[in-house]
């Protein structure tokens, strides 16, 4: 089943481990499944899942209801891209793990899965500056491990399946509540054959001083990944998230649908911060949001680089008063490649804001979008919304399309929403060149620039990649 | 003779109700006079008259503004300001969109009682006599209420308007801020003219170079939201000539 | 000649409506009589509106009924009165007939220059209209509404201008209604030869308060290599009528054209709008100001496709909000892969004047080439306190320091328009509804 090492380039890279560098993730060792929910969706292979993961009676009920939810769903093609009927549910493979339990040192994962972690510099990231991690090897954890000194804080980092299985009173609460199983239809699709993720509880007032990281790998060839994510922040507390993600290339199409659920208490924060770059064959259909109560914080810092078809608008729901959301987004398509990103703000309170800042760059035939709501309903005061949203287009071929929707009800809030498309400037190059820059230099230079304010915004290990990886993907783009 | 008096008045930010601003201050000004405020900045100068205006952004939580004995401070503030109480202001709004000529129509037609109609013809005759004299271009009439002004140009226009509106009470807020020596000629001049017994000015600034040009009848200092020391002109004058670290100095030893 | 076929909901207008209309237009010509069973049978094919179809996201969909509908009764009305401007010649339509009209000056009508009725252009240049008539659609998702249109209009004006003749003045309709349930079709068609240059005013009021009323019109205005167009459209139907409106424009080679779009009646009004710039140098001006007040729903639907290189286009749509009115405004800027050098801009303001009322705003681009420029904004704001405080402060009492910043606010928009007079008459039209 496994394929065999395939390696096709060997770019020096200074920090795969956050998936900036599509050849650094084009890879796959063999290796041997243990389970193997084998091939399609039907009710005995969501049984299957829920069996290995030895689960309690609810989620069983749980995944089968989601299950006929997701069938009776029809594809969002109204609105959304046909290219979404070419995705074959019946070819792929939901279900492949060697075990449920990860391992806490590396030492234990076996070595057919550690040495893709290694590959990719996972291990050597998390001694360097990560709170916590967890990798994630196709449908679960193989590894999942929290620094000493946050676990003692109360912090709980832990795989999906074990949070629901050693913190069911926590887990239930929330699980499902931020993103209802039938919000669409890839999240009723992972609602039943969900794996892997993150569950993570901060306790009141505790402020998790780095970051924790979860990195999803997929390996293998016709397979889904359904991870889910829920973050609790109780009361005062802050943490910072964030995950990497990558896949070989195959010819046929991978499947990576995700749920992430956020939960922002009281004056707590949460960020997010996403660097998606996976393999050019894969879906990427995720639905993520989060809710933000009285003066919470939530903000997603969404980078898409790869996949075929990336739909992801993340949300936040400003359910408290003074709660404040935002969404940052950086996206880059290239040929062939569709980046349908956005985001959502729904104000549910008085004096809540919102923030969309959203930068897109396509490259030769890509295809960036933009879909935003913003919602403001009626009996709420004083809310504020600004979304900003620019596209930058290369090649005379490029595509770039807007999308956005506002409601605003009511006179005492203050909505604006602004987009523009340009092209870099021939003068901006012009000048680069007569000071000695190639014009691809040029090019990726004046890229950078555009992505630079947002760029700034991601950890530096993040934001020195993305540079690298914009100079990679601006090669040959010229011309 | 009509009279404005302020009687102990103290005022607090509407939003922030603990910061006080005005703290027990009273004034009386009569028509045929004018008065000048002065102080250092942030001492509630200017809060004192936007509130007498009835800005929301001020709330009044004791003492009294009335007029001829009447208080105003339950009216509206469009109420206000057809009692008599006019203020220049001193960043006039910019009001796109609508012209000088319908704004002041609108605003004398407001003063008129149901069922009358302003006379077009007088309303531009006198327009017109009032911008020449305080040389206003009379193609301003057609241009949007101090849209693109300069600095110069919004203060006429607010002058341009107090010679229109008649008002008892002419409040003036550092009318004189951002002002050459010309534009502040023409500005002084104009209210020169209108000057007299029908007029009571009061005027706020932080300079005594305005003065030279308004000459008062009364002058004030203020400190600290308080009108701290009263005189005739040669206060100003004294004033200019000892800075108001003097002044603060004087109320530490008292 | 093909069966004509009976609407399921019988309660509306019927085929019997329909025969008895085709029974009265039997000396038009042929291609004409065909091309309205077509329609008829594409009204009766095509389902109202569904809520899940993207094209009538926001709009209360569930609320469009055309039950009860009948054809505005032909006997002859006396019109209302046209807003005063000086106007080359007028036409007026009560009830879907032409009820009055002054002569094209013989100059003009020397020139080659036409204004006619619809029927007196199929009846007299019927080949020239056909070249024209529906050569493009708005295709907004109004198209059950356009093709009754076809199928039942009997009214609208035809302005043809020939190569190089400019008229000053602007050509003057008005469609009136009267009548409960009257439903009317007006169709206008004008066509700007190259280097044309003319303005047509069209105002479609509700000549008594008789209630519900319904309105289906269609536009279609071309504008040929250099030619300037200029349209105005004012609407002000019965608060509880029903209307919707398709205009397509086309420009050609360096054609320019206005259409300013006033809506202030209606229960429920959509209005669509198509430009296509298919020519270099081609550019589209496309304003619109509404006002919506108690339960009005205003609907506007646009579109700039950008065909050519080297084309423009400037959308302003503002839209003031009391009560609990709603407005939705969903527009779109397509540039076509060849169309290099497009510049583009799109914006939709909303002014909120009360807390119940709901704005909603799709302003969208889709950019298929690369040397562009296009942007797009939409803001949603309430009267700014500062500006208010300063007119209060002048003695002005509050609702008319808010009619003072509601005509600022519009301002902006009239002033677009070269034409003096018509700019004040549409400032008294709107005038009228907060009289």
């Amino acid at each position: 089943m496994a394929t065999p090492e395939t390696l096709e380039t060997t770019a020096a890279v200074e920090n795969p481990a956050v998936g900036i560098d599509q050849s650094a993730g084009n890879f796959t060792y063999d290796v041997k499944y243990d389970f193997d929910a084998g091939t399609g969706l039907s009710e005995r292979v969501v049984d299957y899942i829920s069996a290995v993961k030895k689960e309690a009676p609810w989620i069983r009920e749980f995944r089968q209801k989601a299950l006929k939810t997701f069938e009776s769903m029809p594809l969002p093609t109204h609105w959304a891209t046909k290219d979404l009927e070419n995705i074959n549910f019946d070819k792929i493979r939901y279900y492949l793990s060697q075990g449920t339990k990860p391992k806490r040192t590396w030492d234990e994962v076996p070595d057919d899965i550690k040495k893709t972690f290694e590959r990719l510099g996972i291990p050597e990231q998390e001694r360097k500056f990560l709170a916590g991690v967890e990798a994630q090897f196709d449908s679960e954890a193989a590894y999942s491990n929290i620094k000493e000194a946050v676990a003692k804080q109360g912090v709980i980092f832990v795989n999906s399946t074990e949070g629901l299985r050693e913190h069911p009173e926590l887990f239930r609460k929330w699980f499902g509540k931020v993103i209802p199983t039938s919000d669409n239809k890839f999240s009723a699709l992972n609602s039943a054959v969900f794996s892997g993720g993150s569950f993570i509880y901060v306790p009141p007032g505790v402020k998790v001083s780095h970051p924790l990281q979860a990195y999803f790998r997929i390996n293998a060839e016709n397979f889904g990944q359904f991870e889910r994510t829920l973050i609790i922040c109780d009361e005062g507390s802050e943490v910072t998230y964030m995950e990497g993600c990558t896949a070989p290339k195959f010819s046929t199409s991978t499947l990576h649908s995700a749920v992430v659920e956020l939960v922002a208490l009281k004056g707590a924060k949460i960020q997010y911060i996403t660097v998606q770059n996976w393999a050019p064959n894969v879906y990427n259909l995720v639905t993520k949001r989060g809710i933000a109560h009285e003066e919470a914080e939530i903000k997603w810092i969404d980078c898409n680089i790869g996949s075929r078809l990336t739909m992801k608008y993340p949300g936040v729901v400003l359910k408290g008063r003074k709660a404040r959301g935002e969404v940052i987004s950086i996206a880059l398509a290239n040929d062939g490649q569709h980046q349908d990103t956005g985001a959502k703000m729904i104000h549910a309170a008085d004096e809540t804001t919102s923030t969309i800042v959203s930068k897109s760059i396509s490259v030769g035939q890509g295809r960036a979008t933009y879909r935003g709501i913003v919602h403001i309903p009626k009996h709420l005061k004083g809310c504020k919304n600004n979304t900003e949203c620019d596209a930058l287009l290369i090649n005379t071929n490029s595509r770039t399309d807007t999308y956005p929707a506002i409601t605003v009800r009511g006179d005492t809030h203050a909505v604006q929403h602004e987009a523009s498309v340009s092209k870099v400037s021939e003068e901006q190059i012009f000048y680069m060149q007569q000071r000695g820059l190639t014009e691809g230099q040029a090019m990726s230079l004046s890229v950078n620039g555009f992505i630079n304010d947002l760029a700034r915004q991601f950890p530096m290990e993040y934001s020195v990649e993305l540079k690298r990886l914009i100079d990679l993907e601006m090669e040959g783009s010229v011309g | 003779m009509q009279s404005l008096e302020i009687k102990d008045l103290r005022v607090v930010l509407t939003d922030a109700p603990e910061k006080e601003i005005v703290k027990g201050l009273s004034l009386a000004v009569k028509t045929g006079e004018v008065h000048a405020i002065m102080g250092p900045n942030g001492t509630g100068k200017s809060t004192l008259a936007k509130v007498i205006a009835g800005h929301p952004d001020y709330t009044v939580t004791s003492g009294d503004v009335l007029i001829d004995g009447k208080s105003i401070l339950e009216m509206e503030t469009d109420e206000r300001a057809r009692s008599g109480v006019f203020l220049a202001f001193q960043y006039p709004s910019e009001i796109p969109g609508v012209s000088i000529a319908n704004f002041l129509r609108a605003a004398l037609q407001a003063r008129l009682g149901e069922g009358e109609e302003l006379d077009a013809t007088a309303y531009y005759k006198k327009l017109y006599s009032k911008m020449d004299l305080l040389k206003i271009d009379r193609k301003f009439t057609s241009r949007s209420v101090n849209e693109g002004f300069s600095g110069g140009e919004k203060k006429r226009c607010e002058i341009l308007q107090l010679a229109m509106l008649e008002p008892s009470f002419a409040l003036m807020d550092e009318t004189d801020s951002g002002l050459d020596i010309d534009a502040l000629r023409i500005v002084a001049e104009g209210v020169n003219t209108l000057r007299g017994p029908k007029l009571g000015v009061l005027m706020i600034t932080h300079y005594q170079r305005l003065l030279n040009y308004i000459v008062p009848d009364f002058v004030h200092v203020m400190y600290d939201g308080r009108i701290v020391k009263s005189g005739d002109k040669n206060l100003a004058i004294e004033l200019e000539a000892k800075g108001y670290d003097w002044v603060k100095t004087e109320l530490a030893k008292s | 000649m093909s069966a004509v076929l009976q609407p399921e909901a019988t309660a509306g207008l019927t085929a019997a409506d329909f025969a008895a209309h085709m029974a009265r237009s039997a000396d038009l010509p042929a291609w004409w009589l065909e091309a309205k069973k077509a329609a008829w049978n594409r009204y009766v094919a095509t389902p109202l509106p569904k809520r899940n179809d993207e094209r009538w996201r926001f709009s209360n969909v569930a609320a469009i009924s055309l039950d009860g509908l009948k054809l505005a009764p032909t006997e002859a009305t006396s019109a209302a009165a046209l807003p005063s401007f000086p106007r080359a010649a007028e036409l007026i339509f009560s009830n879907g007939e032409l009820a009055g009209k002054t002569e094209l000056p013989k100059p003009l009508r020397d020139k080659g220059v036409i204004f006619c009725s619809l029927r007196y252009a199929l009846l007299q240049h019927g080949e020239l209209l056909q070249k024209y008539f529906q050569r493009h659609s708005a295709d907004l998702g109004s198209e059950k509404f356009a093709a009754l249109n076809t199928a039942l209009t009997t009214s609208g004006a035809f302005l043809y201008v020939p190569k190089g003749v400019e008229i000053p003045d602007a050509f003057a309709v008005q469609h009136s209604v009267a009548g409960e349930n009257s439903s009317v079709f007006p169709h206008t068609i004008v066509v700007l030869e190259d280097q044309a240059k003319a303005t047509l005013a069209e105002f479609f009021v509700s000549h008594d308060n008789a209630g519900r009323q319904f309105a289906s019109g269609v536009n279609d205005l071309y504008a040929a290599a250099g030619a300037q167009l200029t349209y105005i459209g004012a609407q002000r139907w019965t608060p509880e009528t029903l209307s919707f409106q398709s205009n397509s424009i086309v420009a050609d080679r360096d054609a320019r054209v206005l259409s300013l779009n006033l809506h202030l009646g209606g229960k429920q009004a959509r209005h669509e709008s198509h430009s296509r710039l298919k020519g270099p140098g081609a550019h589209s001006e496309m304003l619109a100001l509404t006002i919506a007040e108690n339960e009005q729903e205003f609907d506007q639907r646009t579109l700039q496709t950008h065909q050519a290189p080297h084309t423009s286009s400037n959308l302003l749509y503002k839209n003031v909000l009391l009560d609990k009115a709603k407005t939705i405004f969903s527009g779109l800027i397509i540039v076509e892969p060849d169309a290099q050098k497009t510049d583009a801009y799109q914006s939709n303001r909303n002014l909120m004047l009360s807390d119940e009322a709901e704005a909603n705003s799709l302003p969208g681009l889709e950019i298929q080439a690369n040397d562009v420029r296009c942007t797009h904004g939409a803001t949603t704001a309430r009267i700014d306190p500062e500006q208010e405080f300063y007119l209060l402060s002048r003695g002005i009492k509050p609702a008319s320091a808010h009619q003072l910043l509601v005509f600022g606010f519009f301002e902006e928009v009239l002033t677009k328009l070269e034409n003096e007079a018509l700019h004040d008459a549409l400032r008294s039209f709107i005038e009228s509804k907060f009289a």
